[in-house]
């Protein structure tokens, strides 16, 4: 998985860097300089990345930053990394469907009650503390916009 | 029959400040801004909605809102073509939008002129300003400088660096133009640093360092103001008509230097209002004690006017344009 | 010059300015807290409220809100792992692994008294550099920029892992970084670079919905993951008990401490590099203090150490800050642009005027950093408890809130969808850096500075052709710049050294 992820990322960055170089070339000097400064040897190191994990031996990284948590079985983990992806993308939907103001309480009481198996008192609870504090602060305080979402708008109900 | 007549319009007539009274009250009117908070632009427009409210029918609530992006053409894009046109909508932004439209910049969706005109908040003027320990005293002498004067800029499309390059190109003064600069504040470190001689700006910007006798202004741009009036223009200097109309291109949006906007077809009583109070409150006693303090100097250009004034910059010939874009692009 | 520091004092500990201070205190508070709002668009937004003010107070309510922004964004970052404000996004790594060991307590203690540290160290080096402000940021012209870029960027070599292949992915990430950082209208030319032809991303990439993405998001998934709460299964007690050990910890490393605070102090005063750079430099010298290969990959994983460092120098970068933007009105940082503002709304024009005709209200400023940043971490304290114990609330009802700060705090910087996508976006790459194990902060580190350095390399070059490359500073800057990218190198030899020698 590991060894896959940075095969993936030096590949998509070979291909960014190649792409970058591209159009770069049609560019007057001065612009183009240090995208191709920094471009070129990204894409030599990009490919010498690609290279090693190819060839070389699976024992070669150390993580840097944090691990992502081992404590559970790989298809565990494999289920709820997924899970919690769909969540995040719904709630971008549902926030560009029916804006902020809805989407807020929406998805707090939904996952709690479906993921959380919370009681629906509870994530009615919860959602509506949420969304008060979000609308008191955001909207009411220092009037930030947040556009109504699209369904609304093709609804009418905008 | 006439009586009647009569009658029904002085009805009408009564009726109609009615309407338009009732038109406000209980609504919140949004200045859309296009830059981040803190700016010149976003500045005025908050320091127009604490006074704006008591001079429009019915006290609505004036707030401001954010919409950065793209140098402002987002916003003006959204209000253009988002934004209802019902009143409550106001938008400012970067005043060289029009020469983004003429020189074609993909993703301008808006016409400038088509705007719902309420005017211009403010004036500018732009001057070129040059270190006072450098031996040119005017521009004559500066004209006649056997060193290349380096001037800092911050990029292609502010003032900053339009101004000089036209200076450059067209008169040929012997500048060497150096970008990049994240902000006018840097470049005037680096004029104290002796990195650069001078910067180009507006007046307002560089008016506490000349006082501070750190640069000496030299020529400026069409527009004048109390202060500068007395210093050469710069297309005084241009070789030949069309240097002049680029020139002149390129400082016309400067008389619309805050531009406020409505919506395409906001009825236009609504605009009428909407001109008037905006001409009192900039005129409000309070306004400019405030401003005062800010030095930010508020002047209405009503709408009509800077419309005019824009139709003329979209109507250019297409060779002046075309000569225009070589120089100017649009940026900031 | 103590004549007016205290005359500053004095002005600050009246009852009035003294009552504002705590307004802004508590205003900061939450601000730095919540992602979303950040110091700067509140500081903005506050400004309107200050112009009835004197001088004095204005200032205490300005400084005393923007003080506290920085300590407090530490929570949020330590906490949930979701940066408080784009400055505070360093202490993440570390801090907030020490949260999901059951450690919140030690990191919130070590960070409030490293940010107390850090403060006062700025806020002195404020006090005692007014005399020779001027002097000090006039040598420092574009070339030295450029250099201090330079050196900046030479600390992706810290912030990777150690070994050539360390090295590579580090600098890979680095890389792109620096070429994110292109994208947009580029000063020179005016072309518009990888802007995919969207008005998006004419202005380039903002920070901010980036930030959130690359770290917030992967720490999101892996909560779902784990299905406990944030310290897992940690003992409760345990958790907040640690607050003394961090403090504790802090003096143990106080020269680390010292130094951050001093690199935040040293990147504030210099105007032009951001105020983003700052955290990410003392955590690339936080990581060159440990001492073997062991203690190296503690980073990342949970050392103290990568929390001081960054809470120090976030800090004492705002005191630095303050210095080019009292003494030449030009902004250390975004959040000072707007206490620029303040200071024309006020009627003050920053200058040479500060440092003499105003300089007990230039000291009452220093006193107000040293006062609101005491108080907040005093009340900091106080809360320590309850703020350590949310890593005991299960995951899934932290989750949600999560997420709501994480897309409204990156929607909010440019009332912009596509933000939202840059944060999913850069949530994706996150995640899978984190699965190869490529480290994140070169990345940040390349996109932060990527711009300045071009910008001023083409400054140097267009000014003084070659000549600038012959310069003192500049000489030295590329010696240190050298020498902290050599040193990971020599670490890890010397320590091979001793591995075969026992």
């Amino acid at each position: 998985m590991h060894n896959k992820a940075s095969l993936g990322l030096a590949l998509a960055i070979a291909a960014l860097s190649g792409w970058a170089i591209f159009s770069a070339l049609e560019w007057p000097w001065k612009a183009k300089l240090f995208p191709m400064v920094i471009g070129i040897p990204l894409l030599c190191l990009a490919l010498a990345e690609v290279l090693w994990v190819v060839f070389g031996s699976s024992a070669g990284a150390k993580a840097a930053d944090f691990k992502l948590t081992q404590d559970q079985p790989p298809e565990v983990v494999r289920r709820r990394t997924l899970v919690a992806t769909a969540w995040i993308g719904g709630f971008f939907v549902a926030i560009m469907l029916l804006g902020f103001p809805i989407a807020v309480p929406l998805l707090v009481v939904a996952y709690l009650r479906f993921e959380g198996k919370e009681s629906w008192l509870l994530s009615g609870a919860f959602a509506l503390m949420v969304w008060g504090a979000f609308y008191g602060l955001f909207e009411r305080l220092l009037h930030l916009p947040f556009p109504p979402g699209w369904l609304l708008e093709w609804l009418g109900l905008a | 029959m006439k009586r009647r007549q009569l009658l029904v319009a002085a009805i009408g007539l009564a009726a109609a400040p009615l309407a338009m009274a009732q038109s406000f009250s209980g609504k919140t009117v949004t200045i859309i801004v296009g830059y981040k908070p803190g700016g010149g632009y976003d500045a005025t427009a908050r320091l127009l909605a604490r006074h704006l409210t008591k001079h429009l029918p019915g006290n609505p609530t004036v707030i401001v809102q954010n919409m950065p992006g793209a140098n402002s053409v987002i916003a003006a894009n959204h209000v253009y073509n988002v934004a209802k046109p019902d009143g409550l909508t106001i938008g400012t932004f970067n005043r060289n939008l029009p020469i983004a439209q003429l020189t074609g910049v993909s993703g301008v969706k808006y016409d400038i002129t088509k705007f719902a005109w309420i005017g211009s908040a403010a004036n500018e003027s732009t001057i070129l300003a040059i270190r006072t320990d450098l031996p040119y005293k005017n521009f004559e002498e500066l004209r006649k400088a056997k060193e290349p004067v380096v001037i800092g800029s911050t990029g292609p499309g502010a003032n900053t660096h339009d101004f000089p390059l036209l200076l450059k190109d067209l008169v040929g003064l012997n500048f060497k133009i150096v970008s990049g600069y994240s902000s006018s504040a840097d470049i005037m470190l680096a004029v104290e640093r002796k990195e650069v001689d001078g910067r180009a700006g507006s007046f307002t910007s560089l008016l506490p360092f000349i006082e501070r006798g750190l640069v000496r202004p030299i020529v400026r741009a069409r527009t004048s103001e109390p202060g500068i009036e007395k210093l050469p223009v710069d297309e005084s200097f241009a070789p030949n008509p069309r240097a002049k109309a680029i020139m002149a291109l390129r400082s016309a949006p400067e008389q619309v230097a805050r531009p406020y906007v409505m919506p395409p077809k906001t009825p236009a009583d609504i605009v009428k209002v909407m001109r008037e109070a905006f001409a009192k409150t900039i005129d409000d006693p309070e306004l400019v004690a405030e401003g005062k303090k800010t030095k930010m100097d508020l002047e209405f250009t009503p709408g009509d006017q800077a419309q005019k004034i824009l139709v003329e910059v979209m109507h250019q010939p297409k060779d002046i344009v075309q000569e225009f874009a070589k120089y100017i692009k649009f940026g900031e | 010059m103590l004549e007016a520091s205290w005359e500053g004092l004095l002005l600050v500990l009246q009852w009035k300015p003294f009552a504002f201070m705590l307004v802004g205190i508590v205003v900061g508070f939450w601000v730095g807290l919540l992602p979303g709002i950040g110091g700067a668009t509140t500081l903005a937004l506050m400004l309107p409220f200050i112009y009835t003010m004197q001088p004095v107070e204005a200032f205490a309510f300005l400084l005393g809100m923007h003080s506290v922004v920085a300590t407090t964004g530490d929570i949020t970052s330590i906490l949930f792992g979701v940066p408080g404000e784009a400055t505070t996004a360093a202490i993440i790594l570390d801090g907030h692994a020490m949260a999901k060991r059951g450690e919140a307590g030690r990191a919130l203690g070590a960070a409030l008294t490293a940010s107390l540290i850090g403060a006062l160290i700025g806020a002195a080096a404020l006090a005692l550099a007014i005399p020779v402000v001027r002097p000090l940021v006039l040598t420092f012209g574009s070339p030295e920029l450029f250099m201090l870029a330079i050196v900046g960027l030479a600390f992706i070599a810290s912030l990777s892992a150690q070994g050539a292949r360390g090295m590579l992915r580090g600098f890979l990430a680095g890389g792109l970084g620096m070429m994110l950082a292109m994208v947009g209208q580029d000063p020179q030319a005016g072309v518009g670079r990888f802007t995919l032809d969207t008005l998006y991303l004419w202005q380039g990439l903002d920070l901010v919905p980036v930030l959130v993405g690359l770290f917030a998001i992967p720490e999101i998934i892996d909560l779902a993951v784990r299905g406990t709460s944030i310290a897992g299964d940690a003992p409760v007690g345990r958790i907040s008990h640690g607050a003394l050990q961090g403090m504790k910890d802090v003096f143990r490393h106080i020269s680390l401490t010292i130094r951050c605070a001093l690199i935040g102090t040293f990147v504030g005063i210099t105007p032009g590099l951001g105020g983003a750079v700052a955290q990410w430099m003392a955590y690339g010298h936080a990581t060159q203090s440990a001492r073997n290969p062991e203690e190296r990959k503690g980073f990342g994983a949970g050392d103290v150490r990568g929390v001081i460092g960054p809470g120090a120098a976030c800090n004492s970068k705002e005191g630095g800050a303050l210095i080019p933007t009292i003494a030449f009105g030009v902004p250390g940082s975004t959040s000072m642009a707007i206490l620029l503002g303040g200071f024309f709304l006020l009627g003050l024009v920053p200058g040479p005027d500060m440092l003499t005709k105003h300089l007990s209200l230039t000291y009452s400023l220093v006193w107000t950093i040293v006062l609101a940043n005491i108080i907040a971490v005093a009340v900091c304290v106080l809360l320590l408890n309850r703020l350590a114990g949310l890593t005991s609330v299960p995951g899934h009802r932290l989750i949600p809130v999560i997420l709501v700060l994480v897309f409204i705090g990156s929607f909010t910087s440019n009332s912009h969808y596509a933000d939202i996508l840059v944060t999913l976006l850069f949530g994706a790459v996150g995640y899978f850096m984190v699965t190869a194990g490529w480290p994140r902060a070169p990345l940040v580190l390349g996109l932060v500075l990527g711009k300045i350095a071009e910008n001023y390399l083409y400054i140097s070059v267009a000014r003084y052709e070659a000549a600038w490359l012959s310069r003192p500073v500049v000489m030295v800057l590329l010696a240190i710049a050298v020498s902290v990218v050599c040193y990971p190198v020599y670490q890890a030899w010397r320590a091979r050294r001793r591995g075969t020698r026992a």
